[in-house]
């Protein structure tokens, strides 16, 4: 299985990456732009989600409606999300209208109509969000829980602070997109199928630009780091834990993965039966790895009622605990399966690997193909995850909560 | 692509379809039955049913089943719905046959009562944890209204109550008859070897005995009532109103995907323009849900407590407009587009195709290519649609909502 990546930089130095494959007849492509939540300006948290709405209310010549009508006219499935450092806009869509939606993608980056009626609308729309949040605890637990884990301002809500948004004005709004909707640090990411050639030229045809931009640096405080319970009268007690592991560009990264599938892989692994099968406690209950560029953390989540709220944190923070005491070569055998078939079952999707090409590039600078990381998962022991598990030790937990009941810490 | 089919003498449904170029392989067993096949007194069996299957036979321990998943790498897992429980793996094809054997197996398991008993707390976890999620507790309580007296009304979670009543030899004689080898298919999609699936099936299936099984199926206009109750914790209102529908045998269940998609896709639609775009609500979409013999469409919205009526008056005039001069060309066009994409997208995956082979199989005997499908879709006309609003009238509908103080 060798898969030939493509690639292409534009002279202002943005990235555009390609992955065919075969026997598909759809495309997946996404703009990664450096306006993530955490680069922003200061208090002006909040200001991604509501450009993420405001730059599809019209672009071009046309207005929120024709433009709706264009992009729903291709069929495609718009997917846009809102990371630490990059805001990402994308589609699925059958390959043959690849073109036209990439030019109406271009529009809404670079000719946004940006109007001051509908930035009202954009902004209420966000602030509703915001309380949306407040009747789904699981999905806040963890946005919080983010926040508290890495240094500020990484971590920040992606859906914004009502005390921020509630301030932002279009003109603001306006000037931040200006700051930071920038070619240089954009990666554009295709999958499927899909003709390089004219990928690049539309794209160099519109995207490009004498000036080379340089990187924003942002300026760390701190993590708070401290246990946070927020109350609710809900049914349940959800728990949030984040504990630092190492980052993506690691040369350990496989063997914290490899650690991490065996406390939270597939169904036997131990999180799942000693929290769910041997007691009881949850129903949900899972662990995963969440890595920015230079720092990274496994965040856990369950849910439970409250008379078995600290029963369950215990027997999880008892799990972390008991990997460096040892783990068994069947353990490290299933772990190292079940990453291999996850990385390959996710490979017939062309969202999904137009995401992980994407990703990879900012991450690392680089693509890795299927077959290095098949490798590397290969070279993975019962002996090199102990020595990993020796030097990262899982000390500090950040520990949110909300819900009806306290934990102790 | 290849289809296949075969029967055992006991009644046992093998259905395939062949892609050799797929890269991965899906199996599922399709178990006709849900929470409609409950009576009250044991609602809930079905789903737990479905979590007992995992916790192995006589010669495997749960954790044992586990672990054969486990070492095969597969994506495997299980839901229920109000008609059907779906056992189901992602798989790489050299895995595919000892991920069908271990299913088959798993298909007579033990039902221990220990298991059982510990199960009963991780179900009503379960439970507590849709308390929570007031998007999806406002749709089932508008289902229960909704079909008020019929048995598609049965929750497919059940009850604290029901599940703490709820006694393993209860278990076991719904599940004797239900699970009978004529009330189920095995369904493989992807890149597999026919053969080899059949002879395993037949070595491992073909002494599980034949049952009378049967379903009342009745169409079912729904009770349209209203109801809004107070959580006092929740910070929107979350409002759930469905309409009736068609069946998933109707060949007009086309027609109705189609309109839902015009009313209340995401993006794009009658709601998204009148409610979302303005900022009245939140959220606001419209689904399809094709049953046995009955269907329904869903529409749920999030909005502000004081915007609730007005969402609701906006919904009315959408759906007085489209029942007087029903869908434009243009949004027809639109809606096609969005769907055809959508089907292409999802059956590039095994595991997207699984549930469309199997469903197509249970409920209409038929086999239909995604080619097919498309087909299907491409027909539709904007009268074949007016028709459709004239005969189930989307306007009437039952309503409920969970909101604020």
């Amino acid at each position: 299985m060798t898969v030939k990546f493509d690639k292409y930089i534009l002279n202002n130095g943005m990235v555009i990456v390609g992955e065919p494959m075969e026997s598909v007849r759809s495309a997946a492509f996404g703009f990664s732009i450096p306006a993530g939540a955490s680069v922003l300006d200061e208090g002006c948290c909040g200001a991604a989600n509501i450009i993420e709405d405001w730059i599809f209310r019209g672009a071009g010549e046309r207005d929120s409606r024709q433009l709706s009508d264009e992009l729903d006219g291709l069929g495609l499935h718009r997917s846009s999300s809102i990371g630490s450092s990059h805001l990402s806009l994308g589609a699925a869509l059958e390959s043959t209208n690849l073109e036209k939606a990439v030019g109406l993608y271009a529009d809404i980056i670079l000719k946004p109509k940006l109007e001051d009626d509908q930035f009202e609308l954009a902004k209420e729309l966000s602030i509703q969000s915001i309380t949306a949040l407040d009747d789904d605890p699981r999905q806040k637990v963890m946005l919080i829980l983010r926040e508290l884990f890495y240094p500020q301002p990484l971590g920040i809500s992606n859906i914004g602070h009502m005390e921020d948004i509630e301030k932002l004005g279009a003109d603001k709004v306006r000037d931040i997109l200006k700051n930071n909707f920038n070619p240089s640090g954009t990666i554009f990411s295709v999958a499927g199928k899909y003709d390089f050639d004219n990928v690049v030229k539309q794209l160099e045809s519109v995207f490009e630009t004498n000036e080379k931009l340089a990187k924003k640096e942002i300026a760390t405080k701190p993590a708070v780091n401290k246990y946070t319970h927020l109350h609710n009268e809900g049914a349940q007690v959800h728990i949030g834990l984040m504990t630092k592991t190492v980052p993506p560009t690691d040369k350990d990264i496989y063997n914290a993965r490899a650690a991490l599938a065996v406390l939270s892989g597939g169904m036997s692994a131990r999180l799942f039966t000693e929290v769910r099968e041997k007691r009881g406690l949850c129903y949900a209950i899972g662990a995963r790895y969440h890595g920015l560029k230079d720092t990274a953390g496994i965040m856990c989540y369950a849910g439970t009622t409250p008379e078995k709220a600290q029963q369950t944190l215990d027997t999880i923070i008892t799990e972390f605990n008991r990997l460096k005491e040892g783990i068994t070569e069947e353990e490290i055998q299933r772990a190292k399966v079940g990453l291999k078939s996850s990385l390959i079952l996710s490979s017939e999707s062309t969202s999904s690997r137009a995401g992980s090409i994407a990703s990879d590039h900012y991450l690392l600078g680089r693509i890795r193909s299927l077959d290095e990381i098949k490798e590397k998962i290969e070279e993975v022991s019962v002996k090199s995850i102990q020595n990993f598990l020796e030097k990262n030790i899982f000390e500090d937990f950040t520990i949110v909560t909300i819900g009806p009941k306290e934990v102790k810490i | 692509m290849e289809f296949k089919k075969t029967q055992l003498s006991n009644g046992l449904n093998i259905i395939g379809e062949i892609n050799k170029k797929a890269k991965s392989s899906a199996v599922g067993y399709f178990v006709k039955t849900g929470a409609r096949d409950e009576t009250m007194e044991i609602n809930g069996v079905s789903h737990f049913l479905e979590h007992m299957l995992f916790k192995g036979t006589d010669k495997l321990s749960a954790f044992e089943v586990n672990e054969a998943f486990d070492r095969t790498g597969a994506q495997f897992n299980a839901f229920t719905s109000e008609e059907m429980t779906v056992f189901y793996a992602a798989v790489l094809p050299e895995y595919l046959c000892e991920v069908t054997d271990l299913w088959s197996h798993l298909m007579r398991p033990s039902l221990r009562d220990d298991d059982f008993n510990m199960e009963k707390n991780v179900i009503k976890e379960e439970i507590a944890m849709y308390q929570d999620l007031p998007n999806f507790d406002v749709m089932d309580r508008c289902r229960s209204m909704h079909f008020e007296g019929h048995p598609c009304g049965h929750s497919v979670l059940g009850s604290v109550e029901s599940i703490d009543k709820l006694s393993a030899v209860q278990m076991r004689s719904y599940f004797n008859n239900r699970y009978a080898p004529n009330n189920m298919t095995l369904t493989v999609v992807g890149n597999f070897e026919w053969d080899k699936v059949t002879d395993l099936a037949q070595s491992l299936c073909n002494k599980w005995q034949k049952q009378p099984v049967s379903r009342e199926t009745s169409h079912f206009e729904g009770s349209f009532k209203k109801q809004r109750i107070i959580k006092a914790n929740l910070a929107s209102e979350h409002i759930c109103l469905i309409s009736s529908g068609v069946s998933a045998q109707d060949p007009r269940r086309f027609a109705a995907h189609l309109l839902a998609t015009i009313i209340g896709d995401t993006c794009g639609s009658r709601y998204f323009w009148e409610l979302v775009d303005k900022a009245i609500a939140q959220c606001a979409y419209m689904q399809y849900a094709p049953m046995d013999g009955t269907g329904a469409l869903y529409s749920y919205f999030q909005c502000n407590k004081e915007n609730a009526n007005t969402v609701i008056e906006k919904t009315n005039k959408i759906f007085s407009e489209i029942s007087g001069k029903g869908v434009t060309e243009d949004e027809l066009t639109k809606a096609k587009n969005k769907i055809l994409s959508s089907l292409v997208i999802k059956n590039e995956l095994p595991m997207g195709r699984l549930v469309d082979v199997g469903f197509n199989w249970i409920y209409n005997s038929e086999y239909l290519t995604v080619e097919q499908d498309m087909d299907a879709i491409r027909q539709v006309s904007t009268e074949d649609i007016k028709l459709l609003i004239d005969d189930i009238q989307p306007a009437q509908y039952t309503h409920f909502s969970i909101g604020p103080e």
